[in-house]
């Protein structure tokens, strides 16, 4: 077998990047893959918290690096029993204790034996990018409609080309339809025209997420999410899947209001 | 008088940019700034090659007097300066 390595990564810090790489990571576990999420944030650690785990670290990837454990010791399972599982960052060090030819062999390792690696990049453009981005074979851009966000994506992207890793795809975050609607957001035409690469994915801002968080748990196992509804078709891309690219819309049809009073359960797909 | 001020408002709305399109011409001129300073060496590649050209049809200086990418307004502009000393080349052109 062999996996991909994919870095999912962009320039600014808080655009979404660790949430995209938790619900990536457990979206293309629900398709039956076995996934390998890492945190290469040394020092910041979050993806943890993110996948609700961080109560069962005992090895991180430093250690695993430097041979103070074995790689299976220093990753933890998903919650809800997929074939998913994180590899921590290490808390007390810094980006310089990993080099990365050695995040490389890593990857390559876990490239044996899982379909999928994803590596959740550090904000900023130093060690920590030069780690992930070396040990990626593809790489996934996240931005949001915002003009700091995307100014750095574009960096990113050229980053991304010079070190060769070509046809970088980008993730369009957090996305208000009401505000794209009445002129205060830019909307995904903007977005693409402006930085020219291949979109995989538009996801809608939506409060679930944000409760999602809180809890630990990836939005994408919250069926009435259009956010998790984004993630789940942007994993079906990754996996190969030809998925239509529908617009975030907030204007629930009659059929969906009158169900979500009613409380029935049900797939908000049609989201996104 | 109320109405009349809310419609030229509504009007004057209208022909006023929206958030969205203001962010838009912003970072189309920022990329583009950004792009440029960070290719140092294709510029330099440039600056060559045009120099070369002009140099099949003029002597020209070897060194541009000025060569820069200038924002004026909501124009981004190559200015280069390069002085002539002869037409030798321009003469000699056969098609005419």
């Amino acid at each position: 077998m062999t996996g991909k390595t994919i870095v999912i990564t962009s320039g600014k810090g808080g655009v979404g990047k660790t949430t995209a790489t938790a619900n990536i990571g457990a979206a293309l576990a629900m398709r039956g893959r076995r996934v390998v999420a890492i945190d290469t944030d040394i020092g910041l650690r979050n993806l943890d918290v993110v996948m609700g785990l961080e109560n069962r670290i005992v090895y991180d990837v430093v250690n695993i690096i430097e041979g103070k454990c074995r790689v299976r010791q220093a990753m933890i399972k998903d919650k809800q029993g997929l074939e998913l599982y994180l590899i921590p960052a290490a808390q007390t060090r810094d980006k310089d204790s990993i080099e990365p030819s050695q995040l490389r062999e890593l990857c390559a390792g876990l490239e044996q034996e899982y379909d999928y690696i994803l590596m959740d990049c550090p904000a900023g453009i130093e060690q920590g990018f030069r780690n992930a981005t070396t040990a990626a074979r593809e790489a996934i851009v996240v931005t949001t409609p915002e003009v700091a966000a995307i100014r750095d994506a574009d960096r990113i992207i050229g980053l991304l080309e010079a070190s060769g890793l070509h046809h970088p795809r980008l993730i369009i975050n957090r996305i208000a339809a009401d505000l794209v609607r009445r002129g205060d957001m830019m909307g995904r035409e903007d977005v693409e025209s402006l930085l020219a690469i291949e979109l995989i994915g538009l996801v809608p801002a939506d409060e679930r997420t944000v409760s999602a968080a809180n809890r630990g748990v990836p939005v994408v196992h919250d069926g009435r999410s259009p956010a998790g509804a984004a993630f789940l078709r942007i994993a079906a891309r990754i996996d190969g899947e030809e998925v239509p690219l529908n617009e975030p819309s907030h204007r629930p049809g009659m059929f969906h209001k009158l169900r979500d009073m009613v409380g029935m359960k049900g797939r908000a797909y049609s989201h996104a | 008088m109320r109405e009349l001020l809310r419609w030229l408002l509504g009007l004057s709305d209208k022909n006023r940019k929206t958030s969205s399109e203001i962010a838009r011409q912003r970072l189309r001129l920022v990329l583009i700034q950004d792009r440029i300073e960070l290719a140092p060496d294709k510029m330099e590649q440039m600056k060559q090659e045009i120099l070369e050209v002009v140099s099949r049809y003029m002597v020209v200086e070897e060194e541009f007097i000025e060569f820069e990418v200038r924002r004026l307004d909501e124009l981004i502009m190559l200015v280069s300066n390069i002085e002539v000393k002869d037409v030798g080349g321009l003469m000699a052109a056969p098609a005419r």
